[in-house]
Parts: structure tokens; C-alpha cells; sequence
């Protein structure tokens, strides 16, 4: 790296993005200036209706024979306004209210000559009405103690029309005020019968608390810290980075300067520091900006808010910020660096803002703790450190590892962003893509990833929201045959694929064979011994295990039945889906190593269960190894069934308890000797 | 081995996910001389910008060799851009920078001796008339003015050897002739030049030597009156014709 090469990139690059208008206006300007307009108007807004309504004078009606009585409850609760909120007397305090004498409540309702009136029912008339109506219709019982309301208790309804702001406030008034005449009216009754004492004095509550405010308001903002950053980061670097390489393709200056003696590398660092820096400075704009509206009062605190930042946490807190910057500057560079055009760059942005605002979310998730497999999950990591951190217990050697895993992660970004600046169709813009006229195999490469995408999405919305799938049986002939097998035939009908060459129908060696029996069992118990060990650095939920266990295997279901839907179903149907078509929709347009990870990590998503997917994955990844060196979907399709059939019935055969390392090192061998074997005997399959 | 530029049985194949492989650079081998300008003349879609491309380190060869003044393309690529000056008509300038910004910015990051840059940045202003425009950012210029400034930027680090990729594309014919002219004065300066044209007579005029590309390979290479002998064609015109029906019987 050649520090003052890339020192005068940074400057460059900073004073191209400074005298770019369109990017000072869209990146520093209107954020700046819109953020106050928008809390003025909202304030101003909030306060004139606040007012407004406040001094309207509300006319209603009463009609039916109770009225009277009515009439002289409201009068007597609105004199006496004791044994309420601070906050609802004040409110009642200023409801005006003027009764008005109509014919037709209804339609001076309609016309707006009343904002309300109430309907009053004795007792015995609203005995007669529809079950239904009755419990539907008297709103005004909604809070009261009882399951629900007792024969003889007389009705008040109050109708309005909730499209206009008078008289949807004012329902809500005579709403509150009708609830405390209705508590006055209890307690009289009840005090006329005779009760002992104060009804509203039966016993006292009290709460302590052991946390400090301080604690509090740190877990509060412990929560929003990082997703708050993540969107300002992402909204306020999005401008800079769309113009910095988006922009230079398209005013055709990529080009000029990738022909200078400047490094690739030198290139995307520079680029990348100025996106962060715009980013922080955005960043720093808008919590300053923040913090004005709090002193101002435009925003205001919740009671009880004590933030506290000692030094040290917020060190600590900059420590992990800081890769946090640099990889949402990365993740927009290869957004940048990968788009052929300034509206093709924002045209990415929005889909990636929001799923990198799903990890950010992690904090909010109750009992996650970073001891766990979040630690190695970009951005989720640094939300559940950040939450630690506020609330005073920050776990040191996981907040190591967070700050490794996003220090490597923005790393991998941005030598993928300089890779994609030596990809000719993404430095030289195409006027046309073939595969789109074309169709067929040629669009099937295209389009494979978004196939998988969808069968994600169907798999898990129909999983979630239709009730009649949720039995194991039901899922998995819904997921495996409709969803996996289905995608399969569907795809090689569309794009008119070769069954056999895209899904892999070749023989193997007779040697595969023999290898890949060896690997079942040994690659179990090994993957039983990785278990244990990585357990012991991070340590999975015994309890919550053995709940997945359970799900996993139904208990009652025959043997049988168990391996035909765990086993010999997915081995099927998942290995078509995922060695067959997915490997060879992706296999001209990833590198070997990419491959096996990204069809593994996507094999590995389809299973989401937190604790099921780095297992999966790695299964995932040794299957699509396989399939590679042999170039067969079958092998894949025994190992895979021969796995999970383990799973089924081997759970008593290897107990941890009764295995020694040895074991799982004797394991480890055979199962290592098994994939040598396979490698000897490879017939590969034709990648790039 | 010690000619300025070294091109071995380059190769340049893409994927294409519609048309399959396509082989945009064959096999393609030649030498430039020190001091001489060196065509490369070959119709649109010949393979000329990719092997330019090649060159000048933006894309990297599927197989074979280039070195220019020693340096391998692949291997040592910003030793090959610091001794190059890389022109085309969809090499850009930055808008937003002033002509003098401009021409200072591209001498320092090929390292031209920092302390040098100043004087540098003010021959370049005189020598090319910029002197009114040069606190002018580009966004304001001519297109003429562009062109000279453009050629000032491929030239602001004083280097051995230039590539002009179809560099009269889209100019009006005066401009086109100040280009050509610049061109020939930078020969004169000692400069090992590349020049990628379509246009006959402006290789005619301009060219020591002419090589004529096809499908990606290289039909012929010689001076004017080489490939007039070896064809008994007079014009140029005449001999690419004869080389490209007799190269497609081949291919």
C-alpha cells in the first residue's frame, strides 16, 4: 500500500464529493435541514389540534330512559375529579361539554350538528338484545372486572364517528369520564351494602427495583444504539458511494483512473474511507441534531432517562462502531462497485438497507446473550455487544471475537468490491444482456438465485402462517416435494434444461461408493465430536436442544415413517434442489471456494433454526464437495440419507457420555480417508 | 527481448451466459519499436480496445504475455502504468476538477517526482494553449478544449509509452487533425506510441507500422509499403479487405 498514493486518492475523492452538488445537497443538506422541519411541523402540528380540541366545546345528545340519570352522573363526576391521573383530570378538566336537544341523534350525527351522543338501555331492554350485540356493542364495559356483563346491568353507548377528530376525541373523553362515574357509582353501591372500609383501599402494591436509572436508560438505548447507527450509516453513505464508483462508470472516469499507476487496492481503500468518513460525519450531523431537539425540548426524554457513558464503555463502544463503519462503507462500495449505473446503485440500495436493518434487530431479541452463535453473525453481533455494554455487563473475550468477525468481514468486503473492479462487464457497462432475448439454459443462470429466494420465502411464509402444514409429516411433503422437487421441475421446464446433465444423473466409481459408506458414520460421529468442542466455547442451550430434538423427531411416529420423511425425503428431494440444479445454475459463475460456501450457507438458511444452521451448512458444504469431485448427484443423495437416518436412530448409539476423544479422533480419520478416496476417484464436474 | 512493448500469444476469453465463449483476443503477438507508432487497425468488435485493454492493465490476459519497458502486465501492473500513458474516447475527465487539478492530479498518482509536478502541470498548460482556461473546471470546456486536456492528463507523468485507442472517435475534423497532430509530435519527442484506428487514411498517414486485426487475431503486420508489396494492393483500403475475406476463409 503506498500511503501517499493513497492519501491523495482520499483527498481527491472527498473533494469530488464535496464540490458534487447533488451529493452535498442529497447527503449533508437535506438530511440536516429536513430532520428539524419535520419535528417543528410534527410539533407544531400535535400542539394546534392538542389545543384546538381542547378548546372546542363538544355538543351531545342523550336519548333513551336512563338519560336523566346519566345526565346527573357526568354532571357529578365532572365536579368531583379526585382519584384520577394527573394527567386524564387535566384532560377532563378542560372537556367542555353542552348538551344539545335533537330529534335525530343519527343524522345530526351524519350532518356534524352533534360531535356524539350517548344511548342509554335499561337493564331489562338490553337483556332482550342478541347475545352477540349486547357483548359487541357496550364498549364502555370493556375495562370493567367482570368476564362479562350481567343480566339486569342497564347499557350506555356512545355513537360517533371516528373519520372526524372532534368527535373521535370526544369519545374518548366522555369515554374516560363515563368509566370514573361508573367507578364512583361501584363504590357507593358497595359502601351502601355494608363493605368494610374503603373500597379503593382493599390492599397496597408497591414495586422494587434493583436496577440503577442509569441501567435502565442503558438498556434502553443499549437496544436502538446499533440499529440507529446502521440506519444512519447506510442513509448517509448511500449518496457518496452511488457517485464513487456508480457515478465514475457512468461519467466513463473508472476507466481513466484504473489506468494510473494507483493500486486496486489503494483505489477501494480510498473509496471506502470516504464513504465512512461521509457516513460518520452524517452520523455525527444528525446526533448532534438529536441532541439540539432534546435541549429545545422538541424531543423529549422518557422520566427516569440517565444515560451514563464512562470512559471505558465508550471506548469500547468505538471499538466495535468503528468496523461496524466499515463494513456498511464496504457493503455500499460492492453495492457501488457491482451496479453498472447510478440507477442501477440505487436500485440495490433499498432491498440491502433493509435486510441489513434484520440483524441490526438482534438486541431487541429477549434472552439473546453474545455468548452464543451470534457473536459470529455480522452486524447482529455488535447490536447484542452494544446492549451488554450499556447495561454494564460487557462479556471482554466475545467482544473480541464480535470485533474480529466484523474487522474480517469488512475486510472480505472490500477486497471483493476491488475484485469486481477487474471484471470487464462490470468496468465497461453492456448494452444488452443476451440471456435476457434468449431464455433458456442461459437464463436459468441468471436467474437461479432469485428461484431459491422465492422457495425461501414460500417455505417459511406457509410455515408460519398456515396452520393446517404445522405437523412434521405435512411439512415436510409440502417443503420437499412441493416446494423442492416442484422448483426443480419447474425450472428444468422453463428454461428447457438437460435433466440428466443439469441435475447430475451420472455413475460414480464403485470405490464412491464404498467411500461414501465408510463417511456416514464416521462424519456423524465427527461432526458429534466438532459439536462438543465448539460447545465448550460456546455453549448451545441444553434445554433449548433438546426442544429442537423433540420437534425434529415427533415421538409416536413408527421407525418406518420416521426415515422415509426424515431420511430418504429430503436426501432426495434437497439433493435434486441443491447439488443438482442450484450447483449447476451457479457453477460457471462462482469460483470452486465460493461455490461450496454459498450452496452450503443457502442449504444451511433453508434450515433456520439459529442452532440448526451452522450444522447445516457445514453438511451442506461437505455435500457439495462431493458432488464436485464426483459429479454426481447420487453419492450426495446416500451420505445426505445416511446422515439424517442417523439421526433418527443412532441417538442412543453415540452417546456423549460413553464416547471417548479417541473415538471421535479414530472418526475424524476414517472420515477424512473416506474423502481421499472419493478425490482419488473423482470425475469431476465441469465448473468455470 | 528489449523492444519497448512485448505481446505473446495473448488471449482474452470471456463467457458470455447468452453466446457461450467467445474468444475476443487470439493468440495475438507483436513488438512496438522505440520512437515509432505502432497501428493496430482492425473494424469495430476486432479485439483492438481488449488488447489495448490488456496493455494497459484494466483486464488481464486469459493466457500468454505482454510487458511494456520490462514490465509484465499480470505480474508487476502499476510498474507497467507508471511508463504509460493511457488515452481513449471512454477514458473521461473529472468534471468537477479545474484543468490545472486535473493535470497536476494524474501526474502525482502516477508518481511523477512530486517536487517536478508544478513546472510539469505549467508546461503542459502552455504547450497545449490551456493558459485561459487552466482554473476552468472541465465541466465548462469545449470539447476541443476536453480532448487537449485529455491528452495532457495521458501525458502529464511523461511517460515511455502511449496507448491512443480510437482517439479521434466522435471529433470534428479539425479536432480530429489537432489529435493527429499531437500525435506526431509526441513521435518526435521519442515516444513508443500504440494507435487503435478503423480509419484508413489516419493510419496511413500516422503509422511506422500497421498491424491489421481480425476475429481477435492479427492477419498482417509491416510498414505501409510491406503490406503494399506483399499484396500488390496500393491502398490500404484495398490490403485490409484482402487480409480480412482471406483471414474470415481461414477462421
Amino acid at each position: 500500500m503506498n500511503w501517499n498514493v493513497l492519501r491523495l486518492l482520499y483527498i481527491h475523492e472527498m473533494k469530488m464529493l464535496v464540490r458534487g452538488r447533488r451529493t452535498v445537497v442529497m447527503a449533508l443538506v437535506l438530511p440536516a435541514v429536513i430532520m428539524p422541519l419535520m419535528l417543528y411541523a410534527q410539533k407544531y402540528s400535535v400542539n394546534r389540534r392538542e389545543r384546538l380540541l381542547a378548546g372546542t366545546t363538544y355538543r351531545y345528545a342523550v336519548t333513551g330512559p336512563q338519560a336523566d340519570r346519566l345526565r346527573i352522573l357526568i354532571h357529578q363526576t365532572q365536579q368531583n375529579l379526585d382519584g384520577i391521573p394527573d394527567a386524564e383530570v387535566e384532560k377532563l378538566r378542560q372537556f367542555k361539554l353542552v348538551e344539545v336537544r335533537v330529534p335525530n341523534p343519527t343524522e345530526s350525527l351524519k350532518r356534524g350538528e352533534i360531535e356524539f351522543y350517548l344511548e342509554t338501555m335499561t337493564g331489562a331492554d338490553t337483556d332482550k338484545l342478541p347475545k352477540e350485540t349486547a357483548q359487541r356493542r357496550p364498549n364502555l364495559f370493556r375495562n370493567s372486572t367482570a368476564p362479562g356483563r350481567l343480566p339486569g346491568v342497564p347499557l350506555v353507548n356512545i355513537v360517533y364517528s371516528e373519520d372526524r377528530d372532534a368527535s373521535d376525541n370526544g369519545h374518548d373523553r366522555v369515554m374516560a369520564l363515563l368509566r370514573l362515574a361508573r367507578q364512583r357509582d361501584s363504590q357507593l353501591a358497595l359502601v351502601d351494602h355494608g363493605f368494610p372500609g374503603d373500597p379503593k383501599e382493599l390492599f397496597l402494591s408497591d414495586d422494587i427495583n434493583i436496577a440503577t436509572r442509569s441501567q435502565v436508560t442503558g438498556s434502553m438505548v443499549g437496544r436502538l444504539i446499533t440499529l440507529f447507527l446502521v440506519m444512519m450509516m447506510f442513509t448517509g453513505g448511500a449518496v457518496a458511494s452511488m457517485d464513487i464508483i456508480s457515478g465514475e462508470k457512468e461519467r466513463g472516469t473508472l476507466e481513466t483512473l484504473l489506468t494510473t499507476a494507483a493500486g486496486r487496492s489503494e483505489i477501494v481503500v480510498a473509496k471506502q474511507l470516504a464513504i465512512t468518513s461521509v457516513g460518520l460525519v452524517i452520523t455525527l450531523i444528525q446526533g448532534l441534531n438529536f441532541l439540539l431537539y432534546i435541549k429545545l425540548k422538541v424531543i423529549s426524554l422518557p422520566k427516569d432517562f440517565d444515560l451514563q457513558l464512562p470512559t471505558g464503555m465508550a471506548m469500547t463502544l468505538l471499538l466495535l462502531f468503528i468496523p461496524l463503519a466499515a463494513t456498511i462503507a464496504s457493503v455500499l462500495l460492492m453495492i457501488s462497485a457491482y451496479a453498472k449505473s447510478y440507477k442501477e446503485s440505487q436500485m440495490y440500495f433499498f432491498p440491502v438497507y433493509l435486510l441489513s436493518l434484520i440483524p441490526s434487530l438482534a438486541s431487541l431479541m429477549p434472552g439473546l446473550s453474545l455468548r452464543s452463535a451470534i457473536a459470529f453473525v455480522p452486524l447482529a453481533n455488535v447490536s447484542v455487544a452494544a446492549h451488554e455494554i450499556m447495561v454494564g455487563r460487557p462479556d471482554a473475550p466475545m467482544i473480541a471475537v464480535t470485533f474480529a468477525v466484523m474487522t474480517c468481514t469488512a475486510a472480505y468486503l472490500m477486497r471483493a468490491s476491488a475484485r469486481m473492479l477487474t471484471r470487464e462487464e462490470l468496468i465497461i457497462p453492456a448494452h444488452f444482456e443476451a440471456a435476457e432475448f434468449l431464455g433458456g439454459p442461459a437464463l436459468f443462470q441468471k436467474r437461479v438465485l432469485r428461484w431459491f429466494a422465492l422457495m425461501w420465502v414460500v417455505t417459511f411464509a406457509v410455515a408460519t402462517n398456515v396452520p393446517a402444514l404445522a405437523t412434521l409429516r405435512r411439512q415436510l411433503i409440502f417443503n420437499e416435494i412441493f416446494v423442492m422437487f416442484g422448483a426443480v421441475v419447474l425450472m428444468i421446464g422453463i428454461y428447457r434444461l438437460n435433466v440428466k446433465e443439469v441435475l447430475s444423473l451420472k455413475p460414480v466409481k464403485p470405490a464412491v461408493w464404498l467411500a461414501i459408506l465408510f463417511s456416514i458414520p464416521s462424519g456423524y460421529l465427527t461432526a458429534i465430536g466438532v459439536f462438543r468442542i465448539v460447545n465448550v466455547f460456546i455453549p448451545a442451550p441444553q434445554q433449548l436442544l433438546e426442544r429442537f430434538s423433540a420437534e425434529i423427531i415427533p415421538k409416536g411416529m413408527p421407525t418406518w415413517e420416521l426415515l422415509l420423511y426424515i431420511s430418504v425425503l429430503p436426501a432426495i428431494c434437497e439433493e435434486l434442489a441443491f447439488r443438482g440444479i442450484l450447483l449447476s445454475g451457479l457453477r460457471r459463475k462462482l469460483p470452486p471456494v465460493a461455490l461450496v460456501i454459498g450452496i452450503g450457507l443457502i442449504f444451511g438458511l433453508f434450515h433456520v433454526t439459529l442452532y440448526r444452521i451452522a450444522p447445516t451448512a457445514a453438511l451442506g458444504m461437505i455435500l457439495t464437495v462431493i458432488a464436485i469431485m464426483t459429479g454426481s448427484v447420487f453419492p450426495g443423495m446416500l451420505l445426505h440419507a445416511g446422515n439424517n437416518a442417523l439421526g433418527v436412530v443412532a441417538g442412543d448409539w453415540f452417546r456423549p457420555d460413553i464416547l471417548l476423544w479417541t473415538h471421535y479422533a479414530a472418526a475424524a480419520a476414517i472420515f477424512a480417508l473416506s474423502l481421499w478416496i472419493i478425490y482419488r476417484n473423482r470425475t469431476p464436474l465441469l465448473l468455470r | 527481448m528489449n523492444e519497448p512493448v512485448v505481446v505473446r500469444n495473448l488471449r482474452k476469453t470471456f463467457y458470455d451466459e447468452g453466446r457461450g465463449e467467445i474468444k475476443a483476443v487470439d493468440a495475438v503477438n507483436f513488438d512496438c519499436r522505440e520512437g515509432e507508432i505502432f497501428g493496430l487497425l482492425g473494424a469495430n468488435g476486432a479485439g483492438k480496445t481488449t488488447t489495448l485493454r490488456m496493455l494497459s492493465t484494466i483486464l488481464t490476459p486469459t493466457s500468454g504475455t505482454a510487458t511494456i519497458m520490462g514490465h509484465d502486465v499480470v505480474s508487476s501492473p502499476q510498474g507497467v502504468r507508471k511508463n504509460l500513458g493511457f488515452y481513449s474516447a471512454t477514458t473521461a475527465l473529472y468534471p468537477r476538477l479545474t484543468t490545472r487539478e486535473t493535470i497536476d492530479f494524474f501526474a502525482r498518482i502516477n508518481q511523477y517526482p512530486a517536487d517536478l509536478v508544478p513546472e510539469r502541470v505549467e508546461h503542459l498548460i502552455n504547450r497545449f494553449g490551456l493558459t485561459k482556461y487552466a482554473d476552468a473546471r472541465i465541466e465548462k470546456l469545449s470539447s476541443g478544449m476536453k480532448q487537449k486536456v485529455s491528452i495532457a492528463r495521458t501525458i502529464a507523468h511523461n511517460p515511455s509509452i502511449l496507448i491512443f485507442d480510437e482517439p479521434t472517435v466522435g471529433l470534428d475534423v479539425l479536432n480530429a487533425l489537432d489529435v493527429q497532430e499531437s500525435i506526431s509530435e509526441l513521435r518526435s519527442e521519442g515516444k513508443t506510441i500504440i494507435f487503435s484506428t478503423h480509419i484508413m487514411s489516419e493510419a496511413e498517414r500516422l503509422c511506422d507500422r500497421i498491424a491489421i486485426i481480425h476475429a481477435g487475431q492479427i492477419l498482417a503486420c509491416d510498414t505501409l509499403a510491406g503490406l503494399r508489396q506483399s499484396t500488390q494492393q496500393h491502398y490500404l483500403e484495398d490490403i485490409f479487405v484482402l487480409y480480412v475475406k482471406a483471414g474470415q476463409a481461414t477462421i
